[in-house]
């Protein structure tokens, strides 16, 4: 592969570059099952042979084996004898001309991936992702539900003539995704010689909204952990990764934000990070990482709907990784939408919302639900299962949280898993650009909080349908 | 399979091909319909298998169908799809002698301009040379005249071979102005500025690389095979007043054309539609977030902008309290998908709908998905290889469009008798006949 700069080596080089995420395909390594499994009665198939053989005469082969499907599923050595699955985009022409004998059905061993919440569209979507880099296009309008709970139920907007910017993919003009993480001041302050007085901001920025989680405990491919931070190195953003896993890394440790819990061995932490997480409140160890590390901005890993958010502030927080489980469900089961926005809110009313970083993790699958996040109110968010799913794991059974879900791997080489992560990083980042060019944003920060510019299911729905017999809301 | 009747005189090997499976795709598309289950995997939440079968009988013999299948609504659980209508009891029904009245006038504005009327509340909904077939459009503008309706050209340019149906046919510019030539809005009755399609909201059109053939690179006056972008937004429209100086120029080239305004369903839809009202629009169309045909970003299907059945009250009632409801018609569109759909917009406050996937499906659309994929559809409707669009003659395709809008006619003037009106035009914004399904 060639060398091209990465993110870090392109800011010590002083020289502008416009961020771009070097993407290479990266095919399944693992062969999963065909979306479509196709069946052809092999004795109606003869049949229509013989009888074409008898119809055109043997000067026509060319027209008695044309077959019916563009995309080579009849395109082996025997036709439809021996179809191949694999390449079945489910178009149904076959089955419409031979009704007889072609049969093309869903594979159940398909719709199996994942689990009850990360579905499999949301599997094949990623899959797409990670091995290409492109944002996914299709034709025929959208085949989904209508709006519907959570994510689904929530739209963005768009802007009709009136628009600062364009760029999405096109590139024309440029639209930011840099984030900044720590801590700014709400307002400067001076003292009475005019010298500015109060705490600097203490912050860095990373070019895209998306961190990486910590993996579940049940993953331990050494390789993993190389894949993730390699690939944070190229993209420039971070890696959370638990501080015992420090110990198999080179150079690319840097892109790493040790998560640390209480008796963790701290001097495995031999290099000065950007960030440094606590996995759930301990003053005593926010004391001691902040000593240790007094360049490092400390981050307190906890729940949404942690119920001493603002005393956590007090004692000093101020970048938050607040989590829901897998399914984007809180403590108390409420959706991780809604405890974002109540998260948010309640800095916000605080007066203190600019003071602090709000990452967030937990059922955010989905490159659209990156936007619906922030807009909600998070700078960042935290990627966890699709993550996973990039590299082609297998969910064992419902996976929900990070102590408790079993995934399965395929045997992972770094490099590969670092581009897998890089493309969907690349995707998802294009389709983010898609939503704020459509809104018209020149930056992702200004998206933060943004909740005019969200429409949601239950509200338009009760506007449009309040009155109508049987509606109530 | 169709049986072996084709004529093997004097025909190449690929008018042979071409026979071969026209034949046995129409046989299929009369087959599948009359079976008690349809291909498993047929159908999707919005246009389920029923739908798309029902679709296929309707296009075949322009009735609704007795076959017991499902061609009012879909199973997209929300929308249309939660909407019903409160019929009158039997008795109080028109009787089945009076013919309710479909048409509507699509220039209220009584500006000297023609005076427009369509004999059903419907036309085509713009695709574009590239997108589709030639002859998919010659089959619907076919069809639009044979129905005394329009259809729009999309933005791809004007092919020679539309150009004697031109009087039902609505010449449409848009960002990229591909194909836009004075000869094609003079030709228009109607000239249709896209400013967003709901299928994409705000992102612009995008013909890939593989569908820009030399014919289709030269209609455009493009360059062949690399891919074109249709940007978003107009840049020189960043106002209400610039939207205005746009309207203006077309009345300038075309002094008879009606101006229709196609926009997408912002949380603005309302103020969006007002200020294309008093920048001189005869038209506002509004395409909701959950239609179109063409490929388009997943994340923009699904996720930017409001479904119609939202936007067409909002925008309805914000003309009506600035008092020009009555002086501009609001055509609706994206997701629209049976007669039952039109009839539920009119009476959520539109005048009549834009139709697109619908007719797409009445010519053998199967909702694959793949219009983007290779060579194109392989049915030969969205493609511009020279031999998948045989697939789809035109003539064919005419009839099974003018069937369909046919079947939906029967419908509505159905629908009209069980409520007791006895023209479309009351049941504009008749909220209060619909009931919401739980």
């Amino acid at each position: 592969m060639d060398h091209h700069a990465t993110t870090e080596e392109h800011a010590k080089s002083g020289v502008y570059h416009r961020y771009h995420i070097h993407t290479v395909e990266a095919p399944d390594r693992e062969r999963w099952p065909s979306r479509f499994n196709v069946h052809v009665r092999k004795a109606g198939l003869a049949k229509l042979l013989i009888k074409e053989v008898f119809h055109y005469g043997p000067q026509n082969k060319d027209v008695i084996l044309s077959r019916p499907c563009v995309y080579g599923v009849f395109g082996g050595p025997v036709g439809g004898f021996a179809p191949r699955e694999e390449k079945c985009v489910g178009c149904l022409r076959c089955t419409t001309e031979f009704p007889d004998f072609v049969r093309i059905e869903h594979n159940p061993a398909r719709r199996a991936l994942g689990d009850s919440y990360f579905a499999f569209g949301y599997v094949d979507a990623i899959s797409y992702e990670a091995a290409s880099g492109l944002i996914p296009v299709k034709g025929a309008g959208y085949r989904g539900g209508f709006g519907g709970e959570g994510w689904d139920g929530m739209w963005t907007d768009m802007s009709e003539i009136v628009r600062p910017t364009r760029d999405g993919i096109h590139g024309r003009e440029f639209i930011s995704t840099v984030v900044d993480i720590g801590y700014t001041p709400n307002f400067l302050e001076f003292d009475e010689r005019g010298r500015s007085a109060g705490s600097p901001p203490r912050t860095f920025s990373i070019p895209l909204p998306m961190l990486f989680d910590a993996p579940p405990a049940s993953v331990r491919d050494a390789a993993l952990p190389r894949a993730l931070a390699s690939a944070a190195t190229e993209l420039g953003n971070l890696a959370f990764l638990p501080v015992a896993a420090l110990a198999g890394l080179g150079e690319e440790k840097l892109a790493v934000a040790p998560l640390v819990a209480p008796g963790d061995d701290l001097a495995a932490i031999d290099y000065q990070p950007r960030l440094i997480a606590m996995d759930g409140w301990d003053a005593k160890l926010h004391q001691e990482l902040s000593d240790k590390f007094p360049h490092a901005l400390i981050a307190l890993r906890t729940a949404f709907d942690d119920p001493d958010l603002l005393a956590y502030f007090t004692a000093g927080v101020r970048v938050f990784h607040l989590t829901a489980n897998y399914h984007g469900r809180g403590e108390q089961g409420d959706f991780v939408l809604d405890l974002i926005r109540a998260a948010h809110k309640r800095f916000v009313d605080e007066g203190i919302r600019q003071e602090v970083t709000l990452l967030g993790s937990g059922g955010i699958i989905a490159a659209e639900h990156v936007p619906k996040a922030i807009i909600c109110g998070l700078d960042a968010v935290v990627l966890d299962t699709p993550l996973l799913v990039a590299l082609q794991a297998n969910f064992n059974d419902e996976c929900l949280d990070r102590s408790t879900s079993e995934f399965q791997l395929p045997r992972l080489d770094a490099a590969w898993g670092a581009q897998r992560l890089q493309n969907l990083m690349a995707s998802w980042r294009d389709q983010l650009l898609e939503i704020l060019g459509a809104m018209g944003l020149r930056e992702v920060r200004r998206l933060r909080g943004e909740m005019g510019r969200a429409m949601f299911m239950k509200t338009l729905e009760a506007d449009a349908f309040a009155g109508i017999e049987g509606y109530h809301g | 399979m169709a049986e072996l009747h084709i004529d093997l005189s004097g025909k190449s090997a690929e008018e042979l091909i071409v026979e071969k499976h026209v034949a046995n795709l129409h046989a299929g598309f009369a087959h599948w319909p009359r079976q008690d289950d349809g291909p498993p995997a047929l159908g999707d939440a919005r246009w389920p298998a029923e739908l798309i079968l029902a679709t296929w009988l309707m296009a075949e013999d322009g009735r609704p169908p007795g076959t017991g299948l499902n061609y009012k609504t879909g199973a997209s659980g929300g929308g249309f799809d939660k909407l019903d209508f409160n019929f009158l009891p039997e008795a109080d029904w028109l009787p089945d002698m009076l013919e309710p009245d479909l048409s509507i006038k699509l220039n209220k504005r009584g500006d000297g301009r023609r005076e427009i009327e369509i004999p059903i509340p419907i036309y085509g909904g713009g695709m574009s040379y590239g997108s589709v077939s030639e002859q998919v459009m010659r089959a619907r503008a076919t069809a639009a005249k044979n129905s005394g309706t329009f259809t729009s050209t999309g933005e791809g340019g004007y092919p020679a071979s539309l150009v004697p149906l031109k009087d039902h046919i609505i010449t449409q510019v848009a960002t990229g102005m591909f194909g836009v030539r004075e000869e094609t809005i003079k030709y228009a009755p109607i000239v249709e500025f896209k400013y967003a399609q709901g299928a994409k909201p705000g992102l612009g059109g995008h013909l890939l690389g593989d569908k820009a053939t030399s014919t289709v690179a030269a209609i455009r006056e493009s360059v062949p095979w690399v891919s074109l972008f249709s940007p978003f937004p107009f840049h020189s429209v960043y106002s209400v007043e610039d939207h205005r100086k746009h309207v203006d120029w077309i009345r300038t080239v075309n002094t008879a054309a009606l101006v229709s305004v196609k926009v997408s369903t912002p949380t603005d839809v309302d103020m969006v539609a007002v200020g294309s009202y008093f920048a001189g629009a005869h038209i506002v169309h509004l395409d909701g977030s959950y239609g179109g045909t063409g490929a388009a970003p997943e994340i923009a299907k699904k996720n930017i902008a409001m479904p119609i059945e939202f936007a067409i009250p909002k925008v309805h009632r914000y003309l009506e309290g600035e008092e020009v409801r009555d002086e501009v018609t609001v055509m609706a569109s994206g997701g629209v998908r049976t007669a039952y759909d039109i009839a539920k917009a009119i009476a959520l406050g539109a005048d009549g709908c834009v139709l697109g996937t619908a007719e797409l499906i009445a010519i053998g659309c199967t909702r694959c998905s793949n219009c983007e994929r290779g060579r194109g559809c392989p049915f030969g409707l969205t493609t511009t290889d020279p031999l998948l669009s045989q697939l789809m003659p035109t003539e064919w395709g005419a009839e099974r469009i003018t069937n369909l809008y046919a079947a939906y006619a029967f419908q509505l003037k159905d629908i009209l008798r069980k409520l007791g009106l006895k023209s479309i035009r009351e049941l504009r914004g008749r909220r209060d006949l619909l009931r919401y399904t739980d």
